[in-house]
């Protein structure tokens, strides 16, 4: 770019080898050969065939996604409802259900999984997948409705008007008309819901029973017991993975949504 | 005169909040007239087309229907098409299912919906198009679809919202042309919202002319030009219209201050304006033949391209005066030059206040 000096060019690099070196050296090391970490000795998929060959992973990836499949699903039909009432509709309260809507975005994680835990025990609701999955929607909504809001300022109502003109009723209307225009936001929103899934560990961690674990408690629980190793960066490294796949994604659907 | 009503307004009345927009509108829009709705923004214009379609609902007053009374029918149940402002078109779809859609919902047959697209497709001059998105097309393409999509399911009253605005001027011309012709073609009742007179006048039967929530005047293009019911409609109506207030004297003679005025009989009493259309006045250095004269001066010359605008002030008063043709430019009058303006009384129309 023209006007830039070298020093900005340099800082800007130093700036994103910050933010990336550690995953860098995460993912190089996952294919060292010899189990100390300091040293890169030999390339190798050593530590990979252990994880794979590992059924807890498996399963855990498997809980993962059909935890982040049922939270995506829930989160995208009352996020829809909920986006659809405030930029649709006038009522009273409006507004302090729309700054309602961000408070989970806002308050510190921790502290949202330690009132759900107590809210569990408090209620006697045992401790599992359901306890995990509510945790997950109750803030994974407020993203939802967030993205789809921002994607519905701007939509012109009445092509809806001009459906019912055609003979179209509400049904029929909001099947064919309103839910394929919104079908790019729908997509941008649910995977950002299910990838925020995926990816959390805080509110999985308190709010999961005994048995019950996801992807990301596995590499916790693995560095919790014994510190970082090899077989950590590789397990690491495959979570990554899926995530950036998911991310990946997520901007493409955006992109389109943008055209 | 043809006596079926397509379309009956009888004593509608719409408020938003505190606002009157819709006050006590009473129409009858007769069978496949092209019929205009013209006012300034905010009329109620918009208001009164969206309780035609049901998209809005009448406080008070019925609207009917073909003699039905439709008041309480939901749109999609009443048989009407409509062009948006913005055209409103599935951005989702390509240019044949958007028209197909009214039919789909009608749950005609498939060879049927391909064989009544195509033949609209026609009328509105896109045949070949039908498989291109809509963000492909240009504006007045775009309009064309639109029109396809509420024509195709034949609908016994075709609303139109100033579907015209968002084009530009040559194409706008065009498509007047065109609308015209289609509504002949289709014979169709049209119901045409603009606040473009030019529009209103070009294509329309009849036109209505709103303020203020209020029904001013129905009537022809040529009617409301030349007898306008108020001085609303006079002024309104018209690129410029001459306006001298004085009170009636006796049938045909206006007192005004700038003495009395020969008009038209009228049966109008009281306090009046007199109305003379720019085009009406005839201005020379001595004039002849005229049944009102006044002395004045030229303040302003501006040519127009087929005419020249003067502006002659006369005791206070400035007039507007259109004189057509080249050979004027000859004998052009310059500001500061004294004229004689002046016009014959059956040019002079006596109007309420």
């Amino acid at each position: 770019m023209k006007g830039t000096t070298p020093f900005l060019k340099i800082f800007t690099i130093l700036v994103f080898l910050f933010l990336y070196s550690p995953i860098i050296v995460m993912v190089v090391f996952s294919f060292n050969e010899s189990k100390s970490i300091g040293v890169f000795t030999n390339f190798s998929f050593r530590w990979y065939e252990k994880v794979i060959n590992n059924p807890e992973v498996w399963k855990a990836l498997f809980n993962s996604f059909w935890v982040g499949a049922v939270v995506t699903i829930v989160s995208l039909v009352l996020g829809l409802m909920m986006a659809m009432a405030v930029t649709r509709y006038s009522f009273s309260g409006k507004s302090i259900l729309e700054s309602l809507i961000l408070i989970p975005v806002i308050i510190p994680e921790i502290a949202e999984a330690l009132s759900l835990l107590i809210m569990y025990i408090f209620l006697n609701i045992p401790l599992g997948p359901v306890t995990v999955i509510i945790g997950h929607i109750a803030f994974d909504v407020s993203f939802v409705t967030i993205v789809m809001r921002a994607r519905m300022a701007g939509y012109d109502k009445s092509i809806e008007e001009a459906a019912r003109t055609l003979g179209a009723n509400e049904f029929q209307t909001f099947f064919r008309i309103t839910l394929p225009t919104l079908y790019p936001a729908i997509l941008a929103a649910g995977l950002l819901a299910f990838t925020l899934s995926f990816d959390d560990l805080i509110k999985t961690l308190f709010t999961t029973g005994p048995g019950f674990k996801t992807l990301p408690l596995i590499v916790w629980s693995s560095a919790a017991r014994g510190g970082v190793s090899p077989e950590l960066n590789s397990l690491s490294s495959f979570a990554l993975s899926i995530s950036f796949l998911f991310a990946v994604f997520r901007l493409r659907a955006e992109r389109r949504l943008e055209r | 005169m043809n006596d079926v009503f397509s379309v009956e307004l009888e004593n509608i009345v719409k408020r938003f909040g505190n606002v009157v927009a819709v006050d006590h509108v009473n129409l009858k829009i007769r069978e496949n007239e092209f019929f205009s709705l013209l006012g300034p923004s905010g009329c109620g214009k918009t208001t009164t087309l969206r309780i035609i379609a049901g998209l809005e609902e009448p406080d008070e007053g019925i609207v009917k229907i073909y003699g039905e009374d439709v008041t309480d029918v939901p749109t999609h149940k009443r048989n009407i098409g409509m062009v948006f402002q913005h055209l409103a078109l599935f951005p989702h779809m390509n240019v044949f299912e958007n028209i197909a859609f009214g039919l789909k919902m009608r749950k005609v047959q498939k060879e049927e919906i391909r064989r009544q697209v195509k033949k609209i497709l026609e009328i509105v001059k896109l045949e070949g198009l039908e498989n291109r998105r809509v963000n492909q097309l240009s504006g007045g393409q775009q309009q064309r679809v639109a029109l396809a999509r509420a024509l195709v399911i034949e609908p016994e009253v075709l609303l139109l919202d100033e579907p015209l605005g968002a084009l530009d001027l040559k194409i706008r011309q065009h498509m007047m042309v065109e609308l015209k012709n289609i509504q002949r073609r289709v014979k169709t009742t049209f119901i045409y919202v603009t606040h473009d007179q030019t529009e209103a006048m070009t294509m329309s039967d009849r036109i209505a002319i709103m303020k203020d929530g209020k029904v001013q005047q129905v009537g022809t293009p040529l009617e409301i030009y030349y007898r306008p019911s108020n001085t609303f409609v006079a002024s309104f109506i018209g690129e410029a219209v001459n306006l001298i207030e004085g009170e009636v004297r006796e049938n045909g003679l206006v007192d005004t201050s700038l003495g009395t005025i020969y008009c038209t009989e009228s049966l109008t009493k009281g306090r009046v304006a007199v109305m003379v259309r720019p085009e009406m006045v005839e201005i020379s250095d001595k004039l002849h033949d005229v049944d009102n004269l006044f002395k004045g001066t030229v303040q302003s010359i501006i040519f127009k391209g087929s005419y020249i605008e003067y502006r002659v002030d006369v005791q206070g008063n400035t007039f507007i005066v259109h004189k057509h043709g080249s050979a004027e430019l000859e004998r052009m009058h310059h500001p500061g030059d004294f004229v004689e303006i002046g016009w014959r009384k059956n040019s002079s129309l006596i109007v309420p206040i």
